[in-house]
Order: structure tokens, then C-alpha cells, then sequence
């Protein structure tokens, strides 16, 4: 390993996992259990969604973090997915907070030109 | 004897400048030197004697812990601080609360500071409170955002809702906490507000939907302004303190060779 390489590989403590494999299968454990708990979040909480629509969504939330390689990162954000779990399991979070992850009151910004036009965007 | 008495009043009565000044020069020679007596009736005085035994006894601490504990200062006057290695928060405690001459068995607080320029941005303050010997202790770490640093939940029992609370707001991760999860904020609540680069608004507004019968949450407009981060503020704060005495005093740790 070169000089320059050593010196930007430091030593840092692990927060879960030590390499990448084991990362991957924390996010993988976490998919599953957000999974299975899906039909069981549509039932308790009344919302507006059938499953494959939480499927959808589930994997959206997943996928939005594709391109980090940071073991450190991925185990924050499983640590945050697994808190989040459990909030929901646990009934501590109430119907508007599972709708939040949809966004249904959040208009799409415009893209194209006439309708940033039409809404006064530059 | 009766001579003597009455030369010493002679000079009680009618003090020359010169009898004044060779009273002072001797007044000054048996105490400490260069402590200058605060005389403000608003500012608190700081307590000279239990200053010594904390400086005595932060030089005890580091010579019985010299791995873990990097710097011992002395912080407004009286109050003895530990500023250690984030390894060693577990040991350090442990022993401040189990060694005889310390008996530090009260976790009051557990605080966290932002300082963003720096490479570790977190510190986390422990204050610590020895009911037997009726002083407090500060100890000092350090960690940034992804360093996990070791719950003391096994040397205080007090420490777990404080831990949280650190979780929470700065979102320092806790090893081996037994229920690390939020404890102020909002279920789905993103960012940790107390980080400096936290907007003063926050990132998301929250209102009720008269038409969805249900509280919404929208993301917030952003002001460009709003996202620069003035980290000092615009003002000086205490500009009677400008000239003032530097806040901490170090204490000197250096090892004695054996």
C-alpha cells in the first residue's frame, strides 16, 4: 500500500458491522422485517395504501441510499431504520406519520419550462 | 513587655508610610502570590483553598489513569476538569466513582457541545458529584458524528435517559446502550436540532389538512440565507469580559520519571 493510501485509510472504531458483507446483510435483515411487517401496518393503521403500494414505497425508502459506501453510514442509517421499526411496530407513531412517507400533499416541482413558467419559477 | 505593647500601639496609632509599606511586603510574603482579590459584590468568588486539593487531586487522577487522561485544567476559578480519550470514558468514571478518595457516586448531568470547525465537533460533558466529600467533577471527551462512544449506563443508572438525550439531539450513538431510541423529538423527526448546521426553522413544517382530516407534514422553503450558517453570534456576547482571565488554567501532569 502506498504512503498516501495508508494515511487515508485510518483506523476507526466500527459502529456494527466490520466490512461490507456484513453491512449488506444488516440492511438485508432490516428489508425483511420492514417487509413482513407491511400487511400488518396497512391493518393497524388504517391508511389509504394497499401492500404493494408499501412495497413500492418500502423499497423507494431503500434504494434513495443506493450509492453509499461508507460502512459507518449504512450502519447509522440502519441503526435510525431499526429505531424507526420499532416506533412503528410498537404503535408509538400515528396514522399521519406513516402518510408522511408518501408525500401525497407535496406538489412535484416543475420541470419543464412552461410549467415553471406557470408557476413563477425561474 | 509593657514597652513593647506600647510601641506596637504607637505604630497602630500613627502609621508612617514607611511602617505601612513593610506591613504590606510581609502580608504579601506569606501568602499565594499573584491572586488578584475580586472585590465585585456581583461576580462570585472562587474558593482558593478547595482550588489547591482540586489541582492535588487532578494530578492524583491523571498519575493513577495516565492512558486515559490527556489534560486536567482548572475552569472559573474552582472547578476541576478531565479532559480524556473517548476510550477511556468507561474506566475513568468507573474509577471516579469507586476509589475511596473520590466517591464520585452521583451522574448529575451529561451534556453535549457542537463545534463544528473542529475534527471531532462533539464533546460530551459529564458532570459527575461526590456527596461523601461534597464536590463536583467535570470530565471532558470527545467524538464526531459516526464514532461510536461507550455508554456509562453500567456505571450510572442515571445516565440512560441523558444518553438519549445526546442521541437525540446531536446524534451521537451510544455503544451498548440498553434502549437508545428518541426521547424529545417528534416520531418521524429528521436531523438532530441541536447541531449547529441544524436551521433555525427546521427542515419540515407540519400543519393539519383540513381536506385529508389528518396532520401533514410538508418540507420547508429554505430562505438562501437560511442556509448560511452563521456558527458565531453577530454580537459580542460579555464585552466586560474582554480583557478577562483566560476561563481555564491548566494544570501541569507532566510524568515524574521514576
Amino acid at each position: 500500500m502506498s504512503q498516501a493510501a495508508k494515511t487515508a485509510a485510518r483506523q476507526v472504531k466500527p459502529i456494527l458491522s466490520l466490512n461490507k458483507e456484513e453491512a449488506r446483510k444488516r440492511v438485508l435483515n432490516l428489508y425483511k422485517a420492514w417487509h413482513r411487517q407491511l400487511p400488518y401496518i396497512v391493518k393497524q393503521y388504517d391508511i389509504p395504501k394497499n401492500i404493494p403500494q408499501c412495497r413500492e414505497k418500502l423499497r423507494e425508502e431503500f434504494t434513495k441510499y443506493n450509492n453509499i459506501q461508507d460502512v459507518r453510514v449504512v450502519d447509522m442509517l440502519i441503526i435510525k431504520g431499526q429505531m424507526e421499526l420499532k416506533e412503528v411496530v410498537e404503535v408509538w407513531k400515528q396514522k399521519g406519520h406513516i402518510m408522511t412517507y408518501f408525500k401525497e400533499s407535496q406538489e412535484p416541482k416543475p420541470k419543464d419550462f412552461i410549467s415553471k413558467f406557470l408557476a413563477g419559477v425561474n | 513587655m509593657a514597652s513593647i505593647l506600647r510601641q506596637f500601639a504607637k505604630t497602630l496609632i500613627a502609621p508612617t508610610a514607611r511602617n505601612a509599606v513593610a506591613l504590606n511586603a510581609v502580608r504579601f510574603k506569606s501568602t499565594e502570590p499573584a491572586e488578584v482579590k475580586e472585590t465585585r459584590p456581583t461576580v462570585r468568588k472562587a474558593d482558593i483553598a478547595a482550588r489547591a486539593q482540586l489541582k492535588d487531586f487532578g494530578k492524583y487522577c491523571a498519575d493513577c489513569l495516565p492512558k486515559y487522561i490527556q489534560k486536567v485544567q482548572i475552569t472559573a476559578g474552582d472547578e476541576l476538569e478531565l479532559l480524556i480519550a473517548p476510550e477511556g470514558i468507561l474506566p475513568v468514571l468507573q474509577f471516579l466513582k469507586d476509589h475511596h478518595n473520590a466517591q464520585f457516586s452521583n451522574l448529575v448531568d451529561i451534556a453535549g457541545v457542537d463545534v463544528p470547525c473542529r475534527t471531532n465537533r462533539f464533546e460530551i460533558v459529564y458532570n459527575i458529584l461526590s456527596l461523601r466529600f461534597n464536590s463536583r467533577i467535570r470530565v471532558k471527551t470527545y467524538t464526531d458524528e459516526l464514532t461510536p462512544i461507550d455508554s456509562c449506563n453500567d456505571v450510572y443508572k442515571a445516565a440512560n435517559w441523558y444518553e438519549r438525550e445526546i442521541w437525540d439531539m446531536y446524534g451521537v450513538f451510544f455503544a451498548n446502550h440498553p434502549d437508545l431510541r428518541r426521547i424529545l423529538t417528534d416520531y418521524g423527526f429528521e436531523g438532530h436540532p441541536f447541531r449547529k448546521d441544524f436551521p433555525l426553522s427546521g427542515y419540515v413544517e407540519v400543519r393539519y389538512d383540513d381536506e385529508r382530516k389528518r396532520v401533514v407534514c410538508e418540507p420547508l422553503e429554505l430562505a438562501q440565507e437560511f442556509r448560511k450558517f452563521e456558527l458565531e453570534a453577530p454580537w459580542e456576547q460579555f464585552p466586560n469580559f474582554r480583557g478577562a482571565n483566560p476561563a481555564s488554567e491548566e494544570v501541569d501532569i507532566k510524568k515524574t520519571q521514576k
